[in-house]
């Protein structure tokens, strides 16, 4: 149940960030972005964030959007880029294992989007 | 009203790690996390290697993590050890061990004299491979009583890890499980990824994991 974890963080870095705004509007939306090899169970990352958005006034209003992003390799052998599907991480042009992920890994908040005008 | 971010979920988790791989680099402690799911074999390894690499006059603590008990910590105690236990339902009963958690325990050794602490994570395949936990290396253990496919169903803790061990290979006898399937399918998430077999109630490769630790050591 690692969701929880990341859960708490995003709300973490949502609070620090809503502080700087200094604004008084509701946060309506919270774009989160994971990679794929992140393994995240949406719904499950969804719950632990809803419950414990309830603490903070700021956000009890907020939706949680997950964007996922696909994998991508880049052979550095022949730098050619692919997207996969299925776990197989070896060039399949030149069968390199020199191999970089260059999306799939990543997790952060993108963005949020707040129902007032802030200064 | 929409405000751009772009932060790291995971920022502070990450942030720890690199602190602690300073403070390691600093006294030259190899710090290797070893990871798995439940009962592959991960304390039985360690109660094999751990009076090995004593005798060898190598100093080495453990760091336990648990959901729950302190049975495993004993096991390693009992075998003169300094060990730390993290029970992690004190921290809501997580998966796996962050660095927060395991930049304290560090603290309870005395790192200028250590030359290796092994981090035995929570038992789990999916959790722990996305925590830093500062360590230097990351070991995975997968015991042939699991499948084959245990690679492909979690990429991302094999994609993390450098070394692998394969362990329980005195019950290959007694099981239809293919072992060179297990390694073609870690060879398609990480080739580069170094492989032994081993089983902690023969000692075979025990030997081999020693090597590895005395190949690392910094």
């Amino acid at each position: 149940m690692h969701e929880l974890s990341i859960a708490n963080n995003i709300v973490t870095i949502v609070e620090e960030e809503y502080k700087k705004l200094d604004c008084n509007g509701m946060v309506q939306k919270v774009y989160f972005n994971t990679g794929r090899m992140n393994a995240i169970i949406p719904d499950s990352l969804k719950f632990g964030f809803n419950t414990i958005k309830q603490n903070k006034v700021f956000l009890k209003e907020a939706e949680l959007i997950i964007i996922e992003s696909p994998i991508i390799l880049k052979c550095k052998k022949c730098n050619i880029e692919k997207e996969i599907d299925e776990p197989f991480f070896i060039c399949e042009k030149c069968g390199s294992t020199n191999i970089e992920v260059i999306s799939g890994m990543e997790m952060y908040i993108d963005s949020i989007e707040v129902d007032d005008n802030c200064n | 009203m929409k405000i751009n971010i772009i932060r790291k979920v995971l920022e502070v988790n990450d942030r720890l790690a690199d602190e602690i791989r300073e403070k390691t680099n600093l006294y030259k402690t190899l710090v290797v996390n070893i990871m798995s799911s439940p009962g592959s074999g991960k304390t039985s390894i360690l109660e094999k290697i751990l009076p090995l690499l004593t005798e060898k006059g190598y100093n080495v603590g453990v760091i336990e993590g648990d959901i729950a008990t302190i049975k495993d910590a004993q096991r390693i105690s009992n075998k003169n050890i300094p060990v730390t236990q993290i029970n992690t339902d004190k921290f809501g009963g997580d998966c796996h061990l962050g660095s927060e958690v395991i930049l304290p325990a560090l603290e309870t050794f005395d790192l200028e004299k250590m030359d290796i602490v092994i981090i035995e994570n929570v038992g789990n395949l999916v959790c722990p491979a996305e925590f830093d936990t500062g360590s230097d290396y990351n070991i995975v253990v997968i015991s042939t009583t699991e499948g084959e496919d245990k690679p492909l169903k979690y990429p991302l803790m094999f994609r993390v890890c450098q070394f692998g061990i394969i362990n329980k290979i005195d019950l290959l006898p007694y099981l239809d499980f293919d072992i060179s399937e297990l390694k073609t399918n870690i060879n398609k998430i990480n080739p580069n990824m170094e492989i032994v077999e081993s089983s902690a109630k023969t000692v075979d490769g025990i030997e081999k994991i020693i090597n590895w630790f005395e190949n690392h050591l910094k």
